[in-house]
């Protein structure tokens, strides 16, 4: 479980930042009181324009930066004070198939085994699951230089599930990439959803949310517009698409009162 | 001390896959002193042989007959008529190599115990052409003293009442070590930080740009030790490079031809394992304290050419107090062994001529030991900060 209690990313801007966004403000926040909770074996989704503070509160969850205040706890632990415990807890995966390219899936993937302290046999019979699940045997020994972006979205998937994380995070997952890919990470996010596993993603593609959504929230500029679950969401949209929802919720928050 | 374990392994076998550093770290370390060696030598020597076997075209004004016939044989060729201005326009355009004018009265004024002059017009970069000349002309002096000292009747000795007889009790060695000496420890310091620079920049922008370094931060590893082992492979290839260097130069000085027994012999005897042991005994600290400076920087820039448009001109710092260590008057004291660089410098020197003294040599380590602790803490505090880390 994701639980994320008034959660606020300021940053400080200096001056060449200040002239950019033409602001005097000495800070800036790219998240500002975001609360809600994300339950094992349900699909949260979590919307927003880009710039909306997405990637900055799943990499928040995710322990890569601090928050400014509030608190988050994964599983019940602090990603505070208790990062390592919770980075043992959670797969972080991008749509970008950022990987080592002098290495190959095998390596790749033993390295953060290792990282995550596995031993040799719990590794052995994950990979070989992973291995088959995703058909990665036959290039398992190539370099990732000369893999294709489908084959090396399966080496990040295998990498992001290895330890086997209770937490799923995704962001973006399926930018930039093909259908046949994209719909191998649909089923990853399926096949997490029936083990039981809590899964955050944030994602720009309507047709995806609306596919495997279970409880979503919208943030734009920072602060949270909605959170509820799809159902209501749907119900609230009387008739209307997805994506006209969504604008309509952001144009809303964004026209003075 | 797995999880460093573990990324060092890693980042070893992602490294030794990578052109570039395999190229500045490992080949041309090891090939840069013998091609050195090779194409010095060999190119002296051929220009040697050429010069020494080349007939000099030489023009000869007011020569007297006795001068003229001494250098009548097949390595020169005398012209006659030729006017000083025309002679001195022939040597700029590489037509003649030398004008001799003698002085009207050269004959008269030496029959007559007197000093003639004569004037030598040529370019100095005309290598051996002054040597051979005055090779000859030394010929003719010595036959006119000995006359001069018949005529007179005295001894040679009551023309040289005092003789300086050099007695040079500085072994080979220690010539060396203050000359190659100063030499030596530039090219390993330089391959040192050469080595360590490409995988700096691979290891830390590499990972930045490429985003790898978000999915190693969510993994249980600490940024501390990602960074040390980051930091170890850097120093390991950085310390491979010097190694290199050495290989290079003993396979080098073994293998190939026309070099000098005695200076063989002396560099190796130079080359000694107490040399190389002492020798790394400092770079090892040195390539941590490349590694932590080189990350602190490298860390700063989003691409990986940006980082090394950042890096390069370091090269030129590096270089500055290892040439600063080449220059006649400065030594190794209680203060140059504090500053990094230049103490190593200065040490190599004092090492090869086996004057280094254990105390100072011991300071020269400690020293160079805090500062690559303190680098490292500094490349850490910049390695925990997410504005340097995240694009």
């Amino acid at each position: 479980m994701i639980d994320i209690q008034h959660v606020s990313k300021k940053y400080k801007l200096s001056k060449k930042k200040q002239k950019e966004l033409q602001t005097k403000a000495s800070s800036i926040y790219a998240v500002k009181d975001v609360s809600f909770t994300c339950q094992p074996g349900r699909v949260f989704s979590l919307l927003g324009p880009n710039g909306a503070g997405k990637t900055t509160l799943l990499r928040m969850i995710s322990t890569i930066l601090k928050p400014s205040s509030g608190q988050i706890l994964v599983d019940g632990l602090n990603v505070e004070n208790q990062a390592q415990a919770v980075r043992r807890k959670i797969g972080f995966l991008t749509g970008s198939t950022n990987l080592y390219d002098r290495l190959n899936p095998g390596e790749i993937v033993k390295y953060f085994a290792d990282l995550h302290g596995m031993d040799k046999n719990t590794f052995l019979k994950r990979k070989e699951m992973l291995f088959d699940q995703l058909n990665i045997h036959d290039f398992q020994k190539k370099p990732i230089s000369q893999l294709s972006t489908g084959m090396k979205q399966k080496v990040s998937i295998a990498r992001t599930m290895i330890h086997d994380p209770s937490v799923v995070i995704f962001d973006e997952p399926t930018s930039g990439l093909d259908v046949i890919t994209a719909n191998s990470i649909i089923d990853l996010i399926k096949q997490c959803k029936a083990d039981g596993k809590t899964i955050i993603f944030s994602s720009h593609i309507m047709s995806e949310v609306d596919l495997l959504c279970d409880d979503l929230a919208i943030i734009n500029k920072g602060e949270l517009l909605y959170n509820d679950s799809m159902e209501n969401f749907r119900t609230l949209s009387s008739g209307n698409s997805l994506t006209e929802s969504f604008i309509q919720t952001v144009n809303q928050a964004q026209t003075p009162a | 001390m797995n999880v460093i374990f573990t990324v060092i392994k890693k980042e070893l076998t992602d490294t030794l896959r990578d052109k570039r550093t395999l190229i500045s770290a490992i080949i041309v370390p090891a090939l840069i002193i013998p091609l050195l060696l090779f194409g010095v030598t060999k190119l002296q020597k051929i220009l040697m042989d050429k010069e020494e076997t080349k007939a000099l075209k030489i023009a000869f004004i007011d020569a007297p007959e006795s001068i003229r016939s001494e250098f009548e044989e097949d390595s020169f060729m005398l012209l006659e008529d030729v006017d000083l201005e025309t002679g001195k326009t022939d040597i700029q355009n590489d037509e003649l190599d030398a004008v001799l004018e003698f002085d009207s009265d050269f004959m008269s004024k030496i029959d007559g115990m007197g000093s003639a002059n004569l004037n030598l017009y040529y370019k100095s970069t005309n290598l051996l052409l002054y040597n051979r000349i005055s090779d000859k002309i030394g010929l003719l002096k010595s036959q006119i003293l000995d006359d001069r000292i018949q005529k007179l009747n005295i001894s040679a000795e009551a023309l040289t009442p005092i003789v300086i007889s050099k007695q040079d009790i500085a072994s080979q060695k220690e010539q060396i070590g203050k000359t190659v000496g100063g030499f030596l420890p530039y090219i390993f310091i330089i391959f040192c930080f050469l080595g360590c620079m490409y995988p700096a920049i691979d290891l830390i922008t590499g990972e930045k740009e490429r985003g790898t370094i978000e999915t190693l931060l969510t993994s249980p590893a600490s940024r501390f030790k990602i960074l040390v082992g980051k930091m170890i492979t850097i120093s390991i290839v950085g310390l491979s490079a010097a190694f290199m260097t050495i290989l290079g130069m003993m396979v080098g000085l073994k293998f190939l031809p026309d070099i000098p027994l005695d200076f063989l012999d002396s560099i190796n005897d130079i080359l000694s394992t107490k040399f190389i042991v002492m020798l790394f005994g400092m770079l090892f600290p040195l390539s941590i304290f490349f590694a932590g400076l080189l990350s602190a920087i490298v860390i700063r820039a989003k691409s990986f050419k940006e980082a090394q448009s950042i890096v390069t001109p370091l090269n030129f710092v590096v270089i500055i107090p290892a040439m600063v260590a080449l220059m006649p008057s400065v030594e190794l004291n209680w203060q140059t062994v504090w500053v990094p660089i230049l103490n190593i410098a200065l040490a190599t020197k004092e090492i090869i001529a086996g004057s280094i003294q254990v105390s100072q040599y011991a300071v020269i380590v400690l020293s160079l030991t805090l500062m690559a602790f303190a680098m490292c803490y500094f490349s850490f505090r910049q390695f925990s900060r997410d504005d340097m880390v995240l694009k």
